[in-house]
């Protein structure tokens, strides 16, 4: 067994899980609470309180799964920063996920799975995944924008969608309304992560840095490939005072800051 | 001098006295008697001059430890005597092999358990009703491993402790290793000085963003330039506040998860108290009593030190912070950000008496400052000079400003140095870099044999040797960060 654990500080609602590097179905051990504001305060007993629970120990931990977002930016940033001090002790690699594909999974759907995050100031975060079984494949790229595009653009597929995530609070009218009959709205408990999405979601998570291609490495090798250094959140919004750079036709580079290079 | 010993018989009527005022439900002679001698009991007083001060004792099971009772005598309080007994009892409960210290508290003695946060201990819920006499409930308290803040402590007071600082509260990044409280073994410090200067002002959402993306990459800089690695480590210490909260938390937590994955005690530092200590790094034999007066680009304060750890705010900006006022003038003036150093050289060729700006507060009978007027009347000369269509004499202007600012901040610290009759004056924050300052601050004290501070440039900017120092004399006290701890944008120096 190498255990890894999976946590996910990106909205109000907390949930982390210990997975298992050699067994991808296995959930060691899984909790998942409401925490408005509190994730700094709290995260790091939750993850003393799961290994203990489970058996663990932290320096037995493998590798950290972390959700890099979007959601709040300070949220994200406590989740990420938090894991890069927990593997940068350990030596271990820090791996990512996204936040709202740990929620795709929760829905437990088939076909279209459109998840929106709130982003507050009356906007969503809009993910779109396509699944089957316990398979989900992300359709969508993370991004932000307003409820009315999403329900417009998701309404064009013309196709049954299910729908899900924390953003519904605010904004299931819109989308109900411009969706109509095509639109099912999933129960409201399963809009949040548990702690058995976030390991479901951190296996399914492709590409660099994730688990999938450090399961296999050993512990230096998979360190190297997936330092902490490297670990950076998904903002999809620039800082407000960089906004108007942006909207003059300049990109958001991974780091989430434009630079002083963009006055030149 | 308090003396720590094992608890007799002989002190019971002593330490019933203390028992009696400090709790409603005080535990009787017999109870005391009871407990003393026990093989899994450990019972320890506080003596000053023969008279017990303080008691406290544990119960070890297994490898946990319950702290039983502690209490100090009521005129004795505030004085470490508490915090003492905490770290002697649980040397004793690591000699019997417990890990942990935990405890009941009643939810409204908030004195004890801010002791006890202060100590690292954490929440793990509460019993209801616990306790008879009252019908309160009593808040669970765990302590973080106790080892490792033993052997932490023990060195800190041996001077060998290596403390590996981070700082995050504001624009710059750093970290630092420093042994024994004084010597740093390195500095790294990334500023994102640039990423901000286009908007004349540090952006807190991107400060936040580039600590996330350079914290590690300064931490491995720092151990490697020490040559040291985390397994030579005794603590770890960052900054809790004050500062902007964004960028608070990406130090905090990643401190917090570091100490987690190290077994190593976490050491919570004020930001404030680091630029006082400062002034220690370049002095080691540096004293209280001492007046400190920082000014930075988000402080001005005038700060009484009695000793070190032990503070009294005197004066303190009413509105903008010193280094603002330059950036606020510099911007107006065309010269770019940051401010201070573009105002400072500009003014080295003016006339600092060719404007007369205003002296807000000079007189005003109490130590603080106001510098948003100034900044007003150097927007109402510009104006004026621009309507009657004449080119600005901009290094005038800048030397103007400067003398105004200045004047006020030497007379504030001049007074409450002569007020409080002390030898040593620590000028520290980034506006220390201003020559003009440095130099009238030091004529102004050394005229009544007051001798002035100032650490180099880069200890006066924000960095984390500073960090580092006051965390070796707070691991000295005995005061640890649990895992529950959050930052504290608005922390005080006095608290």
């Amino acid at each position: 067994m190498r255990p890894f654990l999976a946590f996910d500080t990106a909205t109000d609602y907390l949930a982390l899980g210990v997975g298992d590097l050699d067994a991808p179905d296995r959930v060691i051990a899984a909790v998942d609470f409401t925490a408005p504001r509190a994730a700094n305060a709290v995260v790091l007993l939750a993850v003393e309180r799961l290994l203990a629970g489970a058996g663990v120990s932290a320096d037995a931990l493998c590798a950290v799964a972390v959700g890099r977002g979007p959601g709040s930016f300070t949220g994200v940033r406590i989740g990420v920063a938090t894991a890069k001090g927990l593997t940068h002790g350990l030596r271990v690699p820090l791996v990512g996920f996204g936040t709202l594909d740990a929620i795709a999974l929760r829905a437990g759907e088939d076909g279209l799975v459109g998840v929106v995050g709130d982003a507050m100031r009356g906007e969503v975060y809009p993910a779109l995944f396509r699944s089957e079984g316990d398979r989900v494949e992300r359709v969508s790229p993370d991004r932000v924008a307003s409820p009315s595009d999403v329900a417009a653009e998701w309404a064009a597929l013309g196709e049954p969608i299910s729908l899900t995530g924390a953003g519904l609070a605010k904004h299931a009218v819109v989308l109900e309304t411009t969706l109509g009959s095509s639109a099912v709205v999933v129960e409201k408990r399963r809009w949040v992560p548990t702690g058995e999405a976030l390991v479901a979601a951190a296996w399914a998570a492709t590409g660099d840095r994730t688990l999938a291609s450090v399961a296999a490495l050993d512990r230096a090798a998979a360190y190297e490939t997936a330092h902490p250094q490297s670990m950076l959140p998904i903002y999809t919004r620039l800082a407000d005072a960089e906004e108007a750079e942006r909207r003059a036709g300049r990109h958001m580079p991974p780091g989430g800051v434009v630079g002083p290079e963009a006055t030149r | 001098m308090t003396v720590f010993r094992d608890m007799r018989e002989t002190d019971l009527g002593h330490v019933l006295e203390v028992e009696r005022v400090s709790f409603a439900a005080p535990w009787s002679e017999s109870l005391f008697r009871d407990e003393i001698g026990r093989p899994d009991r450990r019972w320890v007083v506080a003596e000053d001059a023969g008279d017990v001060v303080g008691y406290g004792g544990v119960m070890v099971v297994g490898d946990e430890a319950h702290l039983m009772n502690l209490a100090v005598d009521a005129d004795r309080r505030r004085g470490g005597i508490a915090r003492a007994l905490v770290w002697r009892l649980a040397g004793e409960a690591a000699a019997l092999g417990a890990a942990r210290m935990t405890l009941e508290v009643a939810e409204s003695n908030f004195a004890a358990i801010e002791l006890y946060r202060t100590c690292g201990f954490d929440g793990a819920g509460r019993r209801v009703g616990y306790y008879p006499e009252t019908g309160e409930d009593a808040v669970v308290l765990w302590s973080r491993p106790i080892a490792p803040a033993l052997r932490a402590m023990n060195a800190a007071r041996s001077g060998e402790d290596l403390i590996l600082a981070i700082e995050t509260s504001c624009d710059e990044t750093a970290a630092s290793v420093l042994r024994g409280g004084s010597e740093a073994l390195s500095a790294v410090i990334a500023s994102q000085v640039d990423f901000h200067a286009r908007f004349g002002g540090v952006v807190p959402e991107i400060a936040s963003r580039k600590h996330t993306e350079a914290l590690v990459a300064v931490v491995d800089e720092a151990l490697a330039e020490a040559g040291v690695g985390l397994d030579d480590l005794h603590a770890l210490a960052v900054t809790q506040g004050p500062g902007l909260v964004g960028a608070l938390v990406v130090g905090l937590a990643y401190a917090k998860g570091l100490a987690l994955a190290r077994g190593l005690p976490l050491v919570g530092v004020n930001h404030l108290e680091g630029h006082i200590y400062a002034a220690r790094l370049l002095e080691p034999t540096l004293q209280p009593p001492l007046i400190a007066l920082l000014v930075s680009g988000g402080h001005t304060l005038i700060v009484h030190a009695s000793e070190w750890g032990r503070y009294e705010l005197l004066g303190r900006t009413l509105d903008d912070a010193a280094g603002e006022a330059f950036d606020k003038v510099a911007k107006l003036l065309g010269l770019g950000y940051p401010g201070g150093p573009a105002i400072s050289r500009l003014a080295a060729d003016g006339d600092p008496q060719a404007i007369p700006f205003p002296r807000a507060m000079l007189r005003s009978g109490n130590l603080d400052v106001s510098l948003s007027g100034l900044k007003t009347a150097v927007i109402q000369y510009v104006d004026a000079e621009r309507g009657a269509g004449r080119e600005l004499r901009l290094p005038d202007i800048a030397a103007s400003f400067q003398a105004a600012v200045i004047e006020v901040q030497v007379a504030k610290t001049l007074r409450a140095a002569t007020d409080h009759k002390v030898r040593s004056v620590v000028l520290a924050g980034g506006v220390a870099a201003n020559p003009a300052l440095r130099e009238g601050l030091r004529v102004a004290l050394a005229g009544h044999g007051i001798s002035l501070s100032v650490p180099p440039m880069g200890l006066c900017t924000d960095n984390a040797s500073m960090i580092a120092a006051a965390a070796h004399d707070r691991l000295l006290t005995g005061h640890v960060l649990g895992l529950e701890a959050d930052s504290v944008p608005n922390m005080r120096l006095d608290g």
